[in-house]
């Protein structure tokens, strides 16, 4: 082999390995240090982010839809806004049409709700008296006798809550209608905001912030897609065994419970809690419904995680999993409920950007073109300056 | 008064929409094509001497040259050779768009130029919605690497080194 040769090879290769470095124990610190900080400031102003999300799920389901239009000669602004108006006008006649069905069924559902409610109270208490009947370590210590107590003393707190939750559904509507004015602009805007950042980028890094913009965009969409898709599969699972079983409102049921779980682990405890109640109410001499419905939600739970998951989100974020329980903890424990939802996403992007920039930042080469070329520019803009003889 | 949109200079680019047409990677492409193409191209102004991209570096992009000239260059020494001189019009970087593998060569700007940047990403994303777009400029960079592949079997050819 000539010199030259070896020469162009060890060159190559040098500079290969400085491309790509894993990120280090500091880069990871940092990234999940960041995380936190972030999920505290987004918990300060939900009012913002929750829009701003369900803006960024609503551009990732209609964004496929511009491209055709532009292919027919639109311009990106016109497609947008054609994109979006049929959007608008497709959701504005469902809910007229839903209108008066909610209407005639609203008084139904408050008193279903506080039914539902009462059921769960009453199932909670006679399991407590079945157990304390069985064991007697636990007919001393009286669960049964107290929260027949508190059901008594606090049976008109029911109604109230139901006023919470509405008063708090009723705050947050104008916040919500953000979404779809949030998702025009990305639709519209997005592309453009995207090049425009590129373009403040030095010439050195372009292509490495190019792979970077382009992995934020593959993290967020395979992240929100997969969880719409996980949703709807999982609604039809859900639902599906609900109606088999013989439970009412099977596929409201099972949306619910598909919502639920969004939130990381607890969803899935809270959506089987909602079943288990309506089966407590509405089948209260049939306490085998309510263990039937347990299985059926172990079921769909293994189907969650053995099929459905690795179809839709799969392992869209790339990360450990022992990382992944302890930031679903720590979110929870920084930002509650919202700390649960935004905690994998957010991670995801944070992780993306700090790995990109680690590498960026200790390689060698790419921050010695970096000063090369700023030194060219600097000398260029000086070419025709001279001091004074 | 009407709200300026500060991206509205990025989104209007009818003149680099005709200086694509005559493009020899976009030959064929129809109007409306042109214009999705348009849409995922990105502009970069390079200095004398400045690098585009090194040898060994993992390829992201296909370059197109607007205006100005490149050097492709191989580190065969210290000072490394210029094996050939690309101008406006010529595009390189061809080969990323087809896998990620290490760039063979380095770009080197040759003289203050502007370049017409594509993204693999964007490149791959369009065989999935606009396949008949992703053909016509797949069967443009095989007949570049066609045209490369005789250029260099004639140059080692014996009755081309006898002359």
């Amino acid at each position: 082999m000539s010199a030259s040769t070896t020469y162009s090879t060890d060159s190559a290769i040098l500079l290969r390995r400085s491309v790509r470095q894993d990120a280090g124990p500091f880069v990871w610190a940092v990234i999940l240090v960041a995380t936190c900080v972030l999920l505290l400031v987004f918990q300060k102003m939900l009012w913002l982010v929750v829009p701003m999300l369900l803006g960024l799920i609503l551009y990732y389901l209609l964004v496929g839809f511009l491209s055709p239009l532009i292919y027919w000669g639109r311009t990106r602004e016109s497609a947008a806004a054609i994109v979006m108006g049929s959007f608008l006008l497709v959701t504005a006649g469902l809910v007229l049409a839903a209108v008066p069905w909610v209407v005639d069924h609203l008084g139904d559902w408050q008193a279903l709700v506080l039914r539902y409610f009462d059921g769960g109270l009453h199932w909670i208490l006679e399991t407590l008296r079945w157990l304390e009947s069985s064991f007697s370590f636990l007919r001393n210590a009286g669960f049964a006798e107290k929260m027949s107590q508190r059901m008594t003393s606090g049976s008109g707190d029911v109604v109230s809550h139901v006023e919470v939750v509405l008063m708090g559904a009723a705050v947050w509507a104008p916040s919500l209608l953000l979404s779809p004015f949030l998702a025009f602009f990305f639709l519209r805007d997005g592309h453009a905001f995207n090049r425009f950042l590129s373009h403040a980028v030095p010439n050195a890094f372009f292509e490495r912030t190019l792979a970077l913009m382009h992995e934020i965009d593959q993290t967020l969409r395979a992240y929100f897609v997969g969880l719409i898709k996980l949703t709807v599969l999982d609604t039809v699972s859900l639902g599906l065994g609900l109606w088999l079983l013989g439970f009412p409102g099977p596929w409201v049921l099972g949306l619910i419970c598909a919502v639920f779980a969004w939130i990381p682990y607890v969803g899935s405890i809270l959506g089987g809690l909602l079943v288990v109640l309506v089966a407590a109410t509405d089948f209260p001499t049939q306490p085998t419904m309510a263990y039937w419905a347990i299985a059926l939600f172990g079921f769909v739970r293994l189907l969650d995680d053995f099929v459905y998951m690795p179809m839709t989100i799969g392992k869209s974020l790339h990360m450990h999993p022992l990382i992944t329980v302890v930031m679903i903890f720590a979110g929870g424990a920084i930002a509650g409920i919202s700390g649960l939802m935004l905690v994998l996403p957010v991670l995801g992007v944070v992780m993306v950007i700090g790995t990109a920039v680690g590498q960026i930042v200790t390689d060698e080469r790419l921050m010695a073109r970096h000063r090369f070329a700023r030194e060219l520019r600097r000398s260029m803009a000086a070419r025709d300056l001279r001091g004074p003889k | 008064m009407a709200i300026k949109n500060p991206f509205k200079r990025q989104l209007t680019m009818a003149p680099r929409l005709q200086r694509l047409s005559g493009l020899s990677l976009f030959a064929g492409l129809t109007r409306g094509e042109l214009r999705i193409i348009d849409g995922m191209l990105h502009q970069r102004d390079y200095l004398d001497g400045e690098v585009v991209f090194d040898e060994g570096e993992e390829g992201q992009a296909l370059y197109i040259i607007l205006e100005g000239a490149i050097e492709i260059r191989r580190q065969l020494s210290e000072e490394g050779v210029v094996l050939s001189v690309l101008k406006g019009g010529a595009f390189f970087g061809d080969m990323a768009l087809l896998d990620a593998a290490p760039r063979s060569a380095q770009a080197r700007a040759a003289s203050s130029c502007s370049l017409a940047v594509f993204f693999r990403e964007d490149f791959l994303g369009l065989m999935d919605t606009h396949a008949r777009i992703a053909s016509k400029i797949s069967l443009q960079i095989a007949r570049q690497m066609g045209a490369r592949v005789r250029q260099s079997a004639g140059e080692r050819s014996p009755v081309r080194q006898q002359l």
